[in-house]
């Protein structure tokens, strides 16, 4: 080791990767942020924008597990990750969740008050707070439908600052606002543009990360301790390149969503901002919400039967796209393949999430009618242009999950963590089986989906786990 | 450039020469550039598959016309063509209404 290498290398800058650089930089250790993606700032692009998906998303959004459906995900690829390009929307870990997690996979020291206490910590961090003023129109008409059918919904808040009652002035606090610059202060080292290749191990103990620049060039970084948080797909592939497999890349979970576009006779769309409100009436097992909605997402959502629904992307302004959103008992796989440099993805929906798929965009078509939708357009080939509520069990009936076009955004659980290795790869606090210093930080851990939007649970298990690091890394020093 | 971009090129230039008759030739010149950029920047695993689908699709239709593969293809959807159809569709539905948010739904300008 020299004077420059890192204690710590930290691989990913998103909401596991930042809070933990942050929380170690401060504690004196010496870190440094790996990033395969650009640093984009606020303002740079328009949010949800083609030109955003190309600057900040993997693949330019075109990432897809297989499947019969396969689904469309998105990840993102730029420093903050995943905080700069979702909506911004916080919800807690549901306690029944983190109860599950603890008595199910055995996570020792894992109170729901700590947790709980962290995410005060996270609210105020990130200035979690609800809208300064009323919702834009999307939101409302989820808000008004869901009212009228008695149906239980919420407003979800996020992670913004507003400039007074102003709802357009939102500035997310996203990680490139919050905690890496809270890293950078305390001295840590952030270098964009490099892809981890791999983790060099001698005898269960990581000694440096494999480096690649944009132009190709590989360097080696020696470090005491590598921190994995590169998301629920990056990250398991990068501990399989690196010869870690035992349980690792098998249990992919995720929120798997539908849509359809609703047409209103008023001016619906905000081209740059999503709803905040979510119909949580039948949750955990679906969810509604609203989705980005500029012309380019109306069409995209229409293009499903372009001969009978193509028209509508004429009046876009009044057009919104909503979500339906499962809790899914499928599970997929991430599998690094020698000679490939991105690793295959696939994913299975049981019958059950197939049906639960129909029943969610068969209700979110009733919500929207109730809203005052005139026209309801479903994201699944042959789907007919519903109406009225007469139509909706037709829409039902034709559905298949085979036919739709299913997406997520939410990915989880690809090295899960737990008490029991026989179904964990990490014990319970993220440190890799079989390794003594090579840790996981990110949504890979999370035993399953949560249900909700899941940033809020990725932080506080982040920071909970780098908390702990900290007081292990201390005994050693003392022990030293 | 490659030989899939070529055949993606071809294809996504047959679907929406059918679907949006009256896209200008430069937008959809522009917009195929789009599509085919997408597809090479895909993960690499989604590029080799949706290369060999190319491949077959642009094999039939160096035969029998990307117009006429084209059209089968979207009345009748079959598991992987059906995803590739959908796959070029999108983007470029995407696209075109990001670029020029105007555009009618047979392509026009307006």
């Amino acid at each position: 080791m020299t004077e420059s290498d890192p204690d710590v290398v930290v691989i990913g800058s998103g909401a596991g990767g930042a809070p933990t650089a942050a929380l170690l930089a401060e504690a004196g250790l010496g870190v440094l942020v790996v990033e395969e993606g650009e640093h984009v700032r606020q303002g740079e692009v328009v949010p949800f924008s083609l030109e955003q998906m190309e600057r900040q998303y993997r693949a330019g959004g075109v990432t897809a597990a297989l499947g019969r459906p396969s689904i469309a995900y998105t990840e993102a690829c730029c420093i903050g990750g995943g905080s700069e390009i979702n909506s911004g929307l916080y919800r807690r870990p549901p306690e029944d969740v983190l109860a599950r997690w603890r008595t199910e996979h055995r996570i020792e020291r894992f109170a729901t008050d700590d947790l709980l206490a962290i995410c005060d910590e996270v609210e105020r961090e990130l200035d979690v707070q609800l809208l300064p003023a009323a919702p834009i129109a999307a939101g409302a008409a989820l808000q008004r439908g869901a009212g009228r059918l008695g149906w239980d919904h919420d407003e979800i808040p996020r992670w913004m600052t507003y400039d007074g009652a102003d709802v357009a002035s939102g500035r997310r606090q996203s990680m490139t606002e919050t905690y890496l610059p809270r890293a950078e202060r305390a001295g840590a080292r952030l270098l964009p543009g490099h892809r981890a290749e791999r983790i060099v191990v001698d005898g269960g103990r990581a000694t440096g990360v494999v480096l690649r620049d944009r132009s190709g060039v590989v360097t080696t970084v020696r470090t005491r301790a590598v921190f994995v948080c590169g998301g629920a797909i990056q990250t398991p592939a990068l501990l399989q390149r690196s010869g870690f497999r035992h349980r690792v890349g098998r249990a992919l979970a995720v929120h798997p969503t539908v849509k359809l576009a609703a047409r209103f006779g008023d001016e619906m769309n905000v081209p740059d901002d999503v709803p905040v409100h979510q119909v949580k009436e039948f949750a955990p097992d679906l969810s509604f919400g609203g989705s980005a909605s500029n012309p380019g997402l109306i069409a995209l959502a229409l293009s499903d039967h372009w001969a009978r629904f193509g028209p509508a992307v004429e009046d876009w302004q009044h057009l919104a796209v909503y979500y339906a959103a499962i809790t899914s008992e499928g599970r997929g796989r991430v599998r690094a393949v020698p000679g490939l440099r991105d690793p295959i993805v696939t994913y299975r929906l049981t019958r059950r999430d197939r049906a639960l798929l129909g029943q969610g965009l068969a209700r979110l078509a009733l919500v929207l009618l109730e809203a005052g939708a005139t026209e309801v357009y479903p994201s699944y080939r042959g789907a007919p242009v519903v109406r009225g509520r007469k139509e909706i069990g037709a829409m039902r009936g034709g559905f298949s999950a085979a036919k739709a076009a299913v997406m997520t955004v939410h990915l989880c659980s690809t090295v899960p963590m737990g008490g029991d290795e026989r179904w964990a790869a990490t014990d319970s606090f993220g440190r890799l089986h079989g390794t003594s210093n090579v840790h996981v930080n990110d949504a890979s851990l999370l035993p399953d989906a949560p249900g909700v939007n899941p940033q809020a649970s990725v932080m506080a298990v982040a920071i909970r786990n780098a908390r702990h690091f900290l007081v292990t890394w201390e005994r050693r020093g003392r022990a030293a | 450039m490659s030989v899939v971009a070529l055949v993606v090129g071809r294809f996504a230039g047959a679907v929406l020469r059918a679907d949006l008759p009256e896209l200008p030739e430069e937008r959809l010149a522009e917009t195929i550039v789009f599509v085919v950029r997408r597809v090479r920047g895909m993960p690499s695993p989604m590029r080799l598959g949706v290369g060999a689908v190319a491949a077959v699709v642009g094999g039939l239709g160096a035969v029998v016309g990307d117009g006429r593969v084209a059209a089968v293809l979207r009345r009748f959807p079959l598991p992987l063509t059906g995803e590739y159809v959908r796959l070029v569709r999108s983007l470029a539905y995407a696209y075109v209404w990001d670029r020029w948010p105007t555009t009618s739904a047979a392509g026009a300008a307006r």
